[in-house]
């Protein structure tokens, strides 16, 4: 395959519904990591996160003609494929709930993170890389994204009201749209 | 309904993160209909979650590229084939039995004519240019969202060239004591000062209730430096420690029980100094 080969989304969708070779290779190659990286946000284990990227591509692949581009972006699209399917995966293993009480805990890891941050000052790093969000954001926007929370829930598992949490999340969403120039 | 305010009420992030109840759900998505702003603003916060996911890519085992492509292969085959159970080819049978099947292949031969069709419209009716014109649109905005990654990145590495730049600093890297888990980390280590950086390169996440514990060797024997916050592991991030080391032959990251142990039960990786 020519990797200097860009297909457009419009392009991609034709190519997937042809189900060529090429077709794969670029889906694999363009989205493979992206979706990867969502799997992994929420099954830590490695090769239960591989057997769900699996099943991801087989999904999308034969699929693909239900996409529906007034709804949205392929890649919207793709990565809900891959949330949807690793909150399966967690729940076929009985596994829902204990990931939301461990993810409660990694939560409250990052809060108390985003606090140390302040104090140790002469520290490098600590913060994500990714758009320097703040760890009290980053913590609502994964429970929400990665893990399948309401807003309720999340306020629950947190102990910190419902309306905090909306200004946080909603803040957060703006922060990476600031960041990444959105 | 004064929809700048339904905006601001945080609903539509709650809606991409997929945070809404299904009935709030429900509502969000007939309001989308009627305003188009509302959806504007969806696309608009999707795509920022993209580039959240892109910046949190990891690229997966290249062995599994395949076995994948095989799986696709069969999950086509079989739909052709009519989910026959034995692989061997079923002859067709009259209409009136097995109707379902026949229904579904009828279906599925309308929706591939169908997309054949389209895309003999879209590639035969001037709509290529359109379809680059496009591509090269949307190449540009990834190519904006990187750079701004990248600069964002680059900041967040300055401040660390410094130190790397220090030529009092010694770099050394950790490697795997585990057979068959490639695994590292790297220590800078100032001599002279005692002063001295952990980065968690290739570490996994420990399981839960456990922790990484970082030692120094001196004369011999392990000496606890402390407990390596959670969150590190798998990012170039470097955290300082706080304990002053001026001597020592190898360091070591060992996984521990949440609180760290005085002396070390399994090592993870090593590095000499």
């Amino acid at each position: 395959m020519n990797p200097e080969k860009i297909y457009s989304e419009e392009e991609l969708i034709l190519l997937l519904r042809q189900q060529s070779r090429e077709a794969f290779n670029y889906l694999y190659s363009q989205y493979s990591a992206v979706l990867y990286g969502v799997i992994r946000k929420m099954i830590y284990d490695d090769d239960i996160a591989r057997d769900v990227l699996h099943d991801v591509f087989v999904k999308i692949w034969i699929s693909i003609n239900q996409y529906d581009a007034g709804k949205g972006r392929l890649y919207t699209w793709m990565i809900n494929i891959a949330r949807n399917a690793s909150i399966d995966k967690l729940r076929s293993r009985g596994e829902i709930m204990k990931a939301k009480i461990q993810t409660t805990e990694d939560a409250v890891n990052k809060l108390e993170q985003g606090m140390k941050t302040e104090l140790y000052t002469d520290s490098i790093g600590l913060r994500k890389i990714v758009a320097n969000l703040k760890p009290e954001y980053e913590a609502i926007i994964d429970l929400a994204y990665f893990k399948g929370f309401t807003l309720d829930e999340i306020s629950k598992s947190l102990g910190i009201p419902l309306g905090t949490i909306k200004t946080r999340m909603r803040s957060g969403m703006k922060q990476l749209r600031e960041a990444f120039n959105n | 309904m004064d929809i700048r305010e339904y905006i601001e009420s945080g609903i539509a992030e709650a809606y991409v993160l997929g945070a809404l109840t299904p009935e709030e759900r429900m509502q969000f998505e007939s309001d989308m209909a009627v305003y188009p702003e509302l959806a504007k603003e969806v696309r608009a916060l999707e795509f920022t979650l993209f580039q959240y996911c892109s910046a949190n890519a990891i690229t997966p085992p290249a062995t599994l590229k395949e076995p994948v492509y095989d799986a696709l292969l069969n999950a086509t085959g079989s739909m052709i084939t009519n989910h026959g159970k034995t692989g061997k080819q079923i002859p067709i049978k009259p209409a009136y039995k097995k109707s379902t099947f026949n229904f579904r292949n009828a279906a599925a031969v309308a929706i591939i004519l169908g997309s054949l069709s389209v895309n003999y419209i879209f590639w035969n009716q001037g709509h290529k240019e359109q379809l680059e014109r496009i591509a090269l649109q949307e190449q540009l905005t990834k190519i904006q969202a990187d750079q701004k990654l990248l600069a964002s990145q680059l900041s967040d590495f300055r401040s660390s060239t410094a130190m790397m730049a220090d030529t009092g600093i010694q770099t050394i890297v950790m490697h795997t004591m585990v057979k068959g888990h490639p695994m590292a980390a790297t220590l800078y280590w100032s001599k002279a000062n005692g002063e001295t950086y952990v980065a968690m390169d290739a570490l996994p996440k420990p399981p839960k209730g456990m922790q990484y514990q970082l030692w120094v060797m001196q004369n011999g024997k392990p000496v606890s430096m402390g407990i390596i916050p959670d969150g590190m592991e798998n990012t170039p991030v470097m955290q300082k420690i706080s304990m002053v080391v001026t001597n020592g032959e190898a360091f070591a990251i060992s996984l521990e029980k949440r609180g760290g142990n005085a002396a070390p039960t399994t090592l993870y990786v090593m590095g000499k100094a």
